[in-house]
């Protein structure tokens, strides 16, 4: 099937099963292997992307429900080599252990502080709790999401703060 | 925050190195590798705990378009045995099953889908023998052999350790207290399942990419495994995104070296679904434990009687390592006169019993640490008290009869602990229990020794090279797994050399390009890794140094310093780039390599020569108090961990922020053993088989976690570091046990601790036994 | 599998009579995964998520109509249902995950008809009835008849379930839901209650709608137990006696989650939580899971 869609602000076309997981789609059909896959039912979040901006579990899409929407990957944060807020926040906070869960924590991070751009320590938790992280014990990426939270809202606006 | 570009210096909180590409998702894990022409491989498993093979029925497999290859044991030219200590687990099972998650066939597909199908195609013709499900089954005469072959019967390995006469002792102490505990299996969940990918290249070689914590150890076993040359195969190890222990063993390297001799030439890609992963891979061993504690009324430990069970299932997997660790720390950290300890491994078809962080302490911890309370209460003095007045200090011998050489900060921890809020401020935080709540509060201490014991060498071999462009390459021959080891090592070379981290390099394992250093595991990478390195590094810059004063002549090296980027000559302040250094010297000059062992106990506790090789002494321990504040639910059953403060002693520490991610990060593993996960058998059947339904805990589950770190030096670590991987998830369970304990007089023998259990207990009134 | 993306419900209707074996799904969280156990095998699937018409809220006068593919994330942003139906709310907000409710559907959580479904509680005591249109009408039902057993619903062949209409009432002085789980997100229930109460103004309780999840095969709703509250003063007294009653209301069973005593214990227990909101509050209760 000849699917069409927005991957990281760029237009693509490509042709696959219908069937074939969106999560296999990225990282088989297109080289993004940010998106982890860790159990492959939906219980551990590691293969959360952006859809239309919202997180979703890619690991549950299906190739065909690409069509015409815009998706963001972990590859796409970045905007001209200029690390997302949030990404330096994970780096300077302590947030990245094994870095498995990373990207798909990061996602989810961007959804939470786009619908709740100031939100409290335990908002935060709730606005993470799709994504299992083994290593960490979350403290510290809760340290990094209220840090990165003040630095988005006080970026002027430009390419690295438009999520 | 640290501004980028700052000199790296020991105690700096130096954001990791290895972070940057693991937030913008460029960082390659084993289960990112694909190829070009690539194969999918995977097997075809038991699903039965205990069976003869009659027959492996794969033609309909074989002549399923897209498949490749379907193969048995009948297709492995070497031993088709591995281990580590007893090599007693088949590659691809032959006569017998073992175990739900033995493999008995491999089929290599062109993609996914049809590998599927082709497995679903295979019938095993099994003839079902009894399954052993319980230790105690297992010892009995009548029980069915796991192992023919093995002198021990079901038993792997069993030990017995006695100082004094216990049973006197005990028959004369005022206070006596006697429980049994029964720990469960605890699955690593680690994020990143079993994963590789392996091609055989034109130069007969077989080069192979897998998640795993021992690379140059996995090429030996599997060579010898699958019948080919060590020197054949090459095993690169990327960060692994996680491993916890569960990668401390073959899980598919023997598997796709297998593959790629019958698959030559295109890249094999191998990666466990999580289902299988429960399945297949080892888990933390279940442990039934009984103690009989004695006191003096003052509280002061008298003797101690303990006997510990493990499930260690069909394979040695370090099982007997394990017990014996399991041993030497059934004491706690305290000194008692009078001791018995007596232990065994015992051999069943329930899940492979491995490496899990921890590694016996956890289980043996749970116990004694939950008898200390009950005894302190008891004796009428607080849980600080009695472990004050009972704490080893240097220079003590610890009841197995070691004598505490190394840096010991057992008390010191207690005495940090006891000035927290959260311990003075208890009573206060109690009483605030809002409707249908109630609160308590848990201690436990802990002790963890540190490497391999007494006689397994515990030895790292550290290089380091200059480069041509005048920066610093560490070559790393020890696994991070998230514990940033290898950050940790730039920081350390990065000190010694005067360099920011944006100069320094790294290689990671690899069996090709760096030098045997042993497991990630045992709390030793950084230390021993650590110890070579710091070697290394200045026998380098002495060697720049060197060269410098002799091409520019220079008096010599005290005359100089290394900056970043360069060599300064400090009398008249000219630089000389690092690069123009390099340029100075050879290749063979610019590289040091340099190795460190790592020191032995020279106390011998016991002369059985099989607990010396399983590890019985240690010598460098680390040290840690846990004060869980826990919240139960008397409707549901539920316990929240509302506050939790762990004082540790893990030596100088070289980097608080690495620090502080391993203690939380072994807490809350530690909650979780101790609350939530639940791994659930039935008749040798997982049937918390996937993350739905074993539950490990989400940001939801854990709260904010303070940790302290009590720096007193150990003396023979990097800069004074010892280590710091384990400590943390040993004393958890107790903690939050004691911490129930006090808020509503329950104590429970099975764990986890889950709301149903609790409600169970909280409706049946009281404690056990004489344990009130 | 093939797998179309209709944009119209006339698209959707020409599929379905076409393809009488295919597979419908919205958000795909419940079906992907039983596709991965085994336990369906489709060999077309129809994804709703185009049909912009089968989403939304909207306030239709006396009742509140939920399109069925609107999302759990749309259900918790709405604040038309948090006035109107805030037990909904409460509930959707702890389904799950953030990933999975902006994935997952109210129409899907439906159809899936798991006893342990975390809108069914609540919908039962809204006393929600389900909008189904075939290809050639429309029928409601009420949603305790629309449900038949675990995973079995009242649809006939080549009918939709197209949308909730919850009716608009005064407001309840309680509206309460808790679930207990086996961690506090990613948990299926193992125990929920949804819980309306109303009051009178010397605090007797004059109207109480109850209705328990994951305690067996359907929602269980149980008119003595409701009978034991009406009528008496909202005190511990009183939802003690009627927690006992709760307790042989239900039929729990025992799985690899719970046992069944445990379930049946906290059929009772829930009940006590009601007292936190004694003083007709709304307050936010302690997070149930």
């Amino acid at each position: 099937m000849k699917i069409g869609f927005k991957l990281n602000e760029k237009e693509i076309v490509i042709h696959v099963p219908p069937d074939k997981r969106a999560i296999d789609v990225l990282r088989e059909d297109l080289g993004l292997t940010g998106a982890k896959e860790g159990c492959g039912s939906g219980e551990c979040g590691a293969c959360t992307i952006l859809v239309d901006g919202e997180s979703k579990l890619s690991c549950l899409m299906l190739a065909a429900q690409l069509e015409g929407r815009e998706i963001a990957t972990i590859e796409g944060l970045e905007r001209d080599g200029i690390p997302h807020p949030i990404q330096e926040a994970f780096v300077e906070h302590g947030a990245v252990q094994c870095g498995f869960c990373t990207p798909g924590m990061i996602l989810s991070t961007v959804d939470l502080l786009k619908q709740n751009p100031d939100p409290d320590r335990e908002e935060i938790r709730k606005g993470l709790s799709g994504n299992l992280c083994r290593c960490t014990g979350y403290q510290k990426i809760v340290d990094a999401v209220e840090a990165g939270a003040n630095k988005v809202n006080s970026t002027i606006k430009g390419p690295a703060s438009k999520e | 925050m640290m501004p980028k570009n700052r000199t790296l210096q020991i105690g700096q909180s130096v954001p990791r190195a290895d972070a940057f590409k693991k937030v913008t998702g460029e960082e390659m894990y084993a289960a990112d590798y694909y190829g070009k022409d690539l194969l999918w491989a995977g097997v075809k498993r038991a699903g039965i705990p205990h069976a003869r093979i009659i027959g492996i029925h794969a033609e309909e497999a074989s002549l399923l378009p897209g498949v490749v290859k379907v193969l048995t044991h009948r297709d492995i030219k070497g031993t088709n045995r591995q281990g580590v200590i007893r090599k007693d687990q088949p590659v691809l099972a032959d006569e017998r099953v073992r175990h739900a998650g033995d493999g008995l066939a491999m089929v290599i597909a062109e993609d996914r889908e049809t590998l599927q199908k082709a497995l679903d195609l295979i019938t095993l013709d099994l003839e079902p023998l009894e399954a052993v499900l319980d230790p105690e089954r297992a010892v009995m005469k009548d029980a069915p052999l796991i192992h023919d072959d093995n002198p021990g019967g079901n038993i792997l390995l069993k030990g017995l350790i006695e100082k004094g006469d216990p049973d006197s002792a005990l028959k004369k102490c005022d206070m006596t207290v006697e429980m049994s505990f029964r720990l469960p299996h605890q699955e690593h969940a680690y994020l990143e399942t079993e994963s590789g990918l392996a091609i055989l290249k034109d130069d007969n070689r077989i080069e192979i990419i897998v998640s795993t914590q021992t690379p140059f150890r996995d090429r030996r076993e599997t060579a010898e495994a699958v019948g080919i040359e060590e020197g054949r195969i090459r095993i690169i190890a990327p960060y692994c995104g996680g491993a916890f222990g569960g990668k401390d063993g073959i899980n598919v390297q023997s598997l796709l070296a297998l593959a790629c001799l019958h698959c030559p030439g295109r890249p094999i890609k191998m990666w466990w679904s999580r289902e299988e992963s429960f399945l297949a891979s080892c888990k933390r061993h279940p442990a039934v434990i009984t103690c009989r504690l004695g006191a003096s009324s003052d509280g002061l430990l008298q003797a101690l009687d303990t006997e510990i069970v493990f499930d260690t299932g069909p394979y040695d997997h370090l099982g007997g390592a394990v017990m014996a660790l399991g041993m030497e720390h059934a004491c706690g950290p305290y000194r008692i006169p009078d001791v018995r300890i007596s232990a065994r491994a015992v051999y069943t078809n329930n899940p492979i019993g491995g490496a899990f962080r921890g590694f016996g302490v956890p289980q043996v911890a749970a116990a004694m640490e939950q008898m200390m309370d009950i005894l302190a209460k008891k004796c009428g003095i607080s849980p600080i008290e009695i472990r004050l007045l009972n704490a080893v200090a240097k220079g003590d011998k610890n009841p197995l009869g070691t004598t505490m050489t190394g840096s010991t900060g057992m008390l010191e921890c207690l005495e940090t602990l006891e000035r927290d809020p959260a311990w003075t401020d208890r009573e206060k935080w109690k009483a605030g229990a809002g409707p249908f709540k109630v609160r308590g509060t848990g201690i436990a201490s802990a002790m963890h020794g540190m490497g391999y014991g007494p006689l397994i060498p515990d030895t790292a071999n550290a290089k380091i090279e200059l480069t041509r462009d005048g920066r610093f390459r560490v070559y790393s021959g020890v696994v991070d797994m998230g514990q940033g080891n290898a950050s940790t090592c730039l920081q350390i070379a990065g000190d010694i050399l005067n360099q920011e981290m944006t100069r320094m390099e790294l290689v990671l394992p690899d069996t090709d390009r760096t030098l045997p250093s042993g497991s990630a595991s045992a709390s030793r990478t950084t230390y021993t890794f650590g110890n070579a390195l710091i070697d290394a590094a200045r026998i380098l810059k002495e060697r720049i140094l060197n060269r410098i004063s002799d091409m520019m002549m220079i008096k010599g090296a005290e005359e100089m310093a290394l900056i970043p980027g360069a060599v300064r000559h400090l009398p008249s302040g000219k630089e000389i780039s690092l690069a123009d250094a390099a340029r100075m010297m050879t290749g063979e000059e610019r590289i040091v390599t340099s190795r460190f062992r790592a020191p032995v106990a020279g106390d011998a506790p016991t002369k059985d020569q099989a607990l010396r090789i399983h590890g019985i002494p240690h010598t460098i321990f680390s040290y840690g108090a846990h004060l869980a504040c826990v919240e139960i639910d008397e409707l549901t059953g539920r316990v929240e961990v509302m506050k939790y403060v762990a004082v540790s002693d893990c030596g100088r520490i070289i980097n608080p922020q690495i620090f502080q991610q391993q203690i939380q990060g072994g807490i809350s593993q530690g909650i979780g053993y101790a609350l939530y996960e639940d791994f659930i058998m039935d008749k040798g059947s997982i049937l918390t088989k996937d993350l739905s339904t074993y539950i490990i805990p989400t940001a939801l589950d854990i709260p904010d976690m303070k940790s302290i770190a009590v720096e007193l030096p150990e003396h023979t670590g990097p800069f004074g570091l010892k280590g710091a991987g384990e400590i943390a998830i040993d004393a958890p369970l107790p903690a939050i046990a004691n911490g129930i304990a006090d808020a509503c007089h329950v104590r429970i023998e099975r764990f986890p601790l889950t709301p149903e259990r609790i409600l169970e207990a909280l409706e049946k009134g009281q404690m056990r036994g004489d344990t009130a | 599998m093939d797998v179309y993306n209709p944009h119209t419900m006339q698209e959707l209707r020409d599929l379905i009579s076409g393809h009488p074996e295919a597979r419908v799904f919205a958000g795909g969280t419940d079906l992907l995964v039983a596709i991965r156990r085994g336990a369906l095998s489709p060999s077309l699937l129809i994804c709703l998520d185009r049909i912009e018409s089968l989403k939304g809220i909207e306030d239709r006068g006396d009742e509140i109509f939920i399109s069925a593919c609107t999302t759990h994330a749309m259900i918790l942003r709405s604040a038309l249902l948090l006035e109107h139906a805030p037990v909904l709310t409460q509930a959707v907000g702890e389904l799950g995950s953030p990933q999975i409710r902006n994935m997952g559907t109210i129409g899907g959580n439906i159809i899936t008809a798991s006893p342990a479904g975390d809108t069914l509680p609540p919908l039962y005591v809204l006393k929600a009835e389900m909008e189904i249109h075939g290809p050639a009408s429309g029928r409601r039902m009420p949603i305790d008849e629309f449900i038949r057993g675990p995973g079995s619903v009242n649809l006939l062949h080549g009918e939709i379930l197209t949308g909730v209409a919850i009716p608009k009432e005064a407001p309840w002085d309680i509206g309460h839901y808790e679930k207990v789980g086996k961690r506090k997100a990613l948990s299926i229930a193992i125990a929920g209650l949804a819980a309306s109460i109303r009051l009178s103004g010397s605090g007797e309780i004059i109207n109480a709608r109850l209705a328990w999840g994951s305690l067996g095969p359907k929602i269980i709703i149980s008119r003595p137990v409701e009978a034991a509250l009406i009528g008496r003063p909202l005190t511990l007294k009183t939802l003690k006696d009627a927690a006992a009653l709760a307790r042989d209301a239900v039929s729990p069973i025992s799985d690899v989650r719970a046992g069944a005593e445990y379930r049946r214990t906290l059929a009772g227990n829930l009940l006590l939580r009601l007292i936190q909101c004694a003083d007709g509050s709304k307050a936010p209760l302690p997070r149930g899971g």
